[in-house]
């Protein structure tokens, strides 16, 4: 589709890419994104990218709504292919069931497939990172093969703890801090999701990959205890895939 | 040091003009609430117009100063005190080590800005000052200020330049009625063009759920969508009006969410936002539908206005 530019007030612009959540759709995304990052238009204080939309805040003193459409329609005209380089993943650790995860057994139950199952389905594919929003470092991510079949839980948790990994259909979430949550929470992670005093506080960014690695406890506390020193480095490999293959699939 | 936190106040935080860049990673900007008490009481006081001050709800704090140095009160009028004896506001004050300045409850508004000279000495957390309560960030440790905290001055001055010019008229804040101008989109297509229209036509009630957060409006017939009223999340803006599905429209505030999943039918513009602001439940909104021009034209007027005093004033920021 043609992007639209949806006026979001006087000093920001919602550039709408598509009208589905797909993986296509938030490449195009992301494109748009690394473009205006390394092609800055001046005036522009910060991006904010989502499934389908990038949303542009900027300064009216230093241009005003009509020349900043202008000039970011330059840029999509000039490079339309700049996702096409290699993806990091990266590898988060994940101790599944238990304390950390109390739901592992019955989400198992719901797929009608064993524990061990239920984790390999978790664990072997990649996950995609399509945004970041609601909290601090809190990452929406999905994977494109075999989805599970159950959804949210019927009655949503008050509080969750951070550091906790949930799941539904075919998407597992990050949850950086204690939170409400209506997902099952099969696993947590040893690693900081988001550490404010980091000078990137992040672990995973939008347009990034992820695989889950299962641990034992042990190895999730002995984990847990380089991250508080501080002395954890997280892992990661890069990803290569052809563009007519990504095109293919569709998140949701 | 600086300042010594007596009683606190019923929601005193630090704030400095907001966190950006991180809205990206899920960072709620933060930020003043009133923008542009904010930025005048740091020109008062001869700051860069997005130093971190005090931003006080409802009632302010009681704070003993440990060394001297230059103040000024925006906003609503807490009827501040020094030992007792009330001081002006919208204007540059200097206290002195071993005075209290103490506060009172909100008149004509509900939120007050208290700016240092020199700014106040809190870490930077992603490159900003400001409390961001929900995920306890920035400010003091992430939260309201409590009894016995202390925050230090970075540079206070016993003098600045033009001292006798540095008063202002105080402002006037709307007390019942309150008309916002606002641009719609970006959801609008979203509502029928007679939805669209009633919007505009029919105002709405402030209610008790107004905080930093956002501004829950009722309306007495709730606004309809063309559909259910969820939208593929995108994201959100200084004003936002979120439409959720029961049709009772929400304004997002300062500490909103950076994405959001609901329609949202239009934007206070940047100069009204203040307005809305110090508003308080009860008060009646109407919305007045402007245009992009006239929004950013406003906006850029107020801000040379701004830069003006700045000269005026003959601040080094200017």
């Amino acid at each position: 589709m043609e992007a639209k530019f949806l006026i979001a007030g006087d000093s920001a612009v919602s550039i709408q890419l598509g009208e589905e959540i797909s993986l296509e759709v938030n490449r195009l995304v992301r494109d748009l994104y690394t473009n205006l990052t390394e092609d800055p238009v001046e005036g522009i204080t910060e991006m904010v990218p989502t499934y389908a939309s990038l949303m542009v805040h900027y300064r009216p003193q230093v241009i005003g709504f009509k020349r900043l459409e202008e000039e970011i329609r330059k840029r999509m005209r000039g490079r339309e292919e700049a996702g096409s380089a290699a993806q990091l993943v990266k590898e988060i650790p994940i101790c599944y069931g238990g304390e950390l995860g109390p739901d592992l057994e019955d989400c198992a139950a719901y797929e009608n497939v064993s524990v061990e199952e239920f984790i390999r389905m978790h664990s072997e594919h990649e996950y995609y990172s399509c945004m970041l929003g609601f909290a601090p470092g809190h990452a929406y991510m999905a994977r494109f093969e075999e989805p599970f079949h159950f959804k949210r839980r019927e009655t949503p948790r008050v509080h969750i703890p951070g550091r906790s990994i949930v799941a539904q259909l075919n998407l597992s979430n990050l949850i950086p801090f204690g939170q409400p949550c209506g997902w099952n929470i099969v696993g947590g992670t040893p690693l900081d999701i988001c550490d404010y005093q980091k000078e990137d506080p992040f672990v995973v960014h939008a347009g990034e990959w992820v695989r889950y690695i299962p641990v034992t406890l042990r190895e999730y506390e002995t984990i847990r205890r380089d991250v508080e020193r501080g002395t954890y480095k997280v892992k990661s490999y890069l990803r290569r895939e052809d563009k007519a293959a990504r095109d293919q699939r569709v998140v949701k | 040091m600086g300042i010594a936190v007596g009683n606190p106040g019923i929601q005193t935080t630090v704030q400095d003009e907001g966190r950006f860049g991180y809205q990206q990673f899920g960072v709620s900007p933060a930020g003043p609430m009133d923008t542009q008490s904010f930025y005048l009481a740091n020109i008062l006081v001869g700051n860069k117009k997005s130093e971190g001050v005090l931003e006080m709800t409802f009632s302010g704090p009681e704070l003993t100063f440990e060394e001297d140095n230059i103040i000024a009160v925006t906003g609503a009028d807490m009827s501040p005190t020094v030992n007792g004896e009330p001081i002006p506001v919208y204007q540059a004050v200097l206290i002195h080590a071993g005075d209290v300045l103490a506060f009172g409850f909100a008149s004509g508004g509900c939120r007050s800005y208290l700016a240092f000279a020199g700014g106040l000495d809190v870490p930077l957390v992603m490159g900003s000052k400001s409390t961001l309560m929900r995920n306890n960030l920035g400010g003091v440790n992430g939260r309201k200020l409590e009894k016995g905290d202390r925050i230090g001055f970075c540079a206070p001055r016993a003098t600045l330049p033009n001292m006798e010019l540095r008063k202002l008229r105080p402002e006037v804040f709307p007390k019942k009625e309150l008309t916002l101008r606002v641009l719609a989109g970006p959801q609008d297509t979203e509502f029928t063009e007679e939805e669209l229209k009633h919007f505009f036509w029919y105002g709405a009630v402030i209610t008790n759920e107004f905080d930093r957060m956002g501004c829950r409006l009722q309306r007495e017939v709730p606004v309809k969508h063309k559909g259910d009223g969820n939208i593929i999340t995108d994201g959100i803006a200084f004003g936002s009006i979120q439409v959720p599905t029961n049709g009772q429209p929400i304004i997002m505030l300062a500490d909103r969410q950076s994405t959001g999943g609901y329609t949202k039918i239009g934007t206070v513009i940047s100069v009204d936002l203040p307005k809305l602001a110090q508003s308080v439940p009860g008060c009646r909104v109407r919305f007045v539908r402007v245009g992009i021009e006239v929004a950013q034209n406003l906006y850029i007027r107020r801000l040379e206005k701004l830069e003006g005093l700045e000269k005026t004033l003959g601040n080094k920021s200017a």
